[in-house]
């Protein structure tokens, strides 16, 4: 049984066909990283696991249930707006602009969704809250305001909100993207950890390093389409398709 | 200076009736809110509807729409009070370019900030109230500081429907006794009303200066 099935995908933006037809299985406690140059359609991929883009054409299913499934006419019939919240639920995402709320501290960030949704207590929204930011390592700053940390912390405050709704699996979108180089570090490690966890993760990431050292399969994209898929080893270091080899020396040259 | 304080009692009474259309008007802070969030509808009727409503309100004089609430109803058989017809006028003009306010100040806030809590499982309501419009009060505060302080000089416009309001007083006063004296306590009193506002409005932005 999969965590996660996408089979067939496509997806339009008016005229432009951003996927083609891609599809994407993970197990419980994968880690995959996707990888692919920009416009190649990973991020339309992720944001349509989680219904932040709608889907054309296909299937998408999530821990056994399904969200969307093709109807009579071939089009993408998604499910009730009450399942696919609660399948939505499941998943946690983490963008490539943090989007924590900035009018709230960090404590509160991590408390908010729980308490509204889950209807959780504050009690306890606060003592998972400051267990998370523990594990993130910023247990310090959780009085602050997100403008006064740094992008690094910020994306580790971006994780720990997510991970607060306890979700079956992370969907990470670029999450260093955004970063100083010398801030991606703190957040690899944080993910390196989840991954160590067997928290079932699908990264959109430019980090070839963390595919290689982390993920248990790497997806290469390209135009809309799954170009070559394997374990990092086969992809990263020893690809077949030429495409792969294109983009793997430029983004390896280019540091 | 006898006579400053001869007319001082009058004068304070135009001012409480200034005041109290000041007052009354302030709802439309919460109109324009709601207003402001239907012109953003996904229901097309509504939104244009409020586009509608924002430039007929927007678009003519308060003193003509004024005249319409007390004299236009009036001619086809509607009676209504002065101070109603005031309160009509007043509400539903400002309420139009508050909700402009609103409108952009929703559309300002990031998309991001929509994204982050949807997919956290926020409902549609939960994200208005507890993500995006905390973030727009801020940011639209400085002009709706501005069209407070442009409502406590817009009061005077009252006068025209014969309410006695500060201006008028100063003016009936001015005439009987031939001095401009009454028009200088006028001015003195709006400039002490905007000063508060003023003052209201920066404290409040102080207030909300702990985040950016």
């Amino acid at each position: 049984m999969y965590m996660l099935q996408a089979l067939d995908i496509y997806k339009k933006f008016g005229h432009l066909e951003v996927l083609k037809g891609v599809s994407l299985q993970v197990k419980q406690g994968e880690v995959i990283a996707i990888i692919g140059p920009s416009g190649s359609g990973k991020s339309t991929l992720l944001r349509c696991l989680n219904r932040l883009e709608t889907i054309d054409r296909g299937t998408i299913e999530i821990d056994g249930e399904i969200m969307a499934k093709n109807g009579p006419d071939g089009r993408a019939v998604y499910s009730s707006e009450k399942d696919i919240t609660r399948l939505r639920r499941k998943m946690g995402m983490v963008f490539q602009n943090f989007n924590l709320f900035p009018h709230k501290s960090v404590l509160e960030n991590l408390m908010l969704a729980p308490m509204l949704v889950n209807n959780v207590t504050a009690e306890e929204a606060e003592k998972t809250a400051r267990e998370l930011l523990a594990k993130v390592g910023l247990s310090q700053k959780a009085d602050n305001y997100p403008f006064e940390l740094s992008g690094g912390q910020q994306q580790r405050v971006a994780i720990a909100r997510a991970l607060a709704m306890n979700p079956a699996i992370m969907c990470f979108d670029e999450p260093t993207s955004a970063l100083d180089p010398e801030l991606t570090g703190e957040v690899l490690r944080v993910m390196r950890d989840l991954a160590f966890e067997h928290m079932t993760m699908v990264v959109v990431t430019h980090e070839i390093g963390f595919a290689r050292e982390v993920a248990n399969r790497v997806i290469f994209m390209d135009d809309g389409l799954i170009v070559e898929q394997g374990t990092a080893e086969d992809v990263l270091l020893n690809p077949r398709q030429e495409r792969t080899k294109a983009f793997l020396s430029t983004v390896l040259t280019a540091r | 200076m006898d006579y400053v304080i001869s007319i001082l009692p009058q004068m304070c009474l135009g001012w409480l009736v200034t005041m109290q259309i000041f007052a009354v008007t302030l709802l439309s802070l919460p109109l324009g809110v709601i207003l402001g969030i239907a012109r953003l509808s996904k229901f097309k009727p509504l939104a244009w509807f409020m586009e509608l409503y924002v430039w007929v309100f927007r678009g003519t004089p308060l003193l003509l729409q004024l005249l319409f609430w007390y004299f236009g109803l009036m001619a086809v058989g509607i009676r209504i009070e002065r101070e109603t017809a005031v309160y009509v006028a007043f509400i539903l003009n400002y309420a139009a370019y508050l909700a402009e306010i609103f409108r952009a100040g929703i559309q300002s806030i990031d998309r991001g900030q929509y994204e982050a809590a949807d997919v956290l499982g926020l409902s549609r309501r939960q994200t208005m109230t507890q993500i995006i419009l905390p973030q727009v009060f801020k940011r639209v505060l400085p002009p709706i500081g501005n069209e407070v302080i442009n409502l406590v000089k817009d009061t005077a416009l009252v006068y025209i429907i014969a309410i006695s309001e500060l201006s008028r007083v100063a003016r009936i006063r001015a005439v009987t006794d031939d001095t401009l004296v009454p028009f200088v306590i006028a001015g003195l009193f709006y400039l002490l009303m905007t000063a508060i506002v003023q003052r209201f409005f920066k404290w409040v932005e102080s207030r909300l200066d702990y985040y950016r």
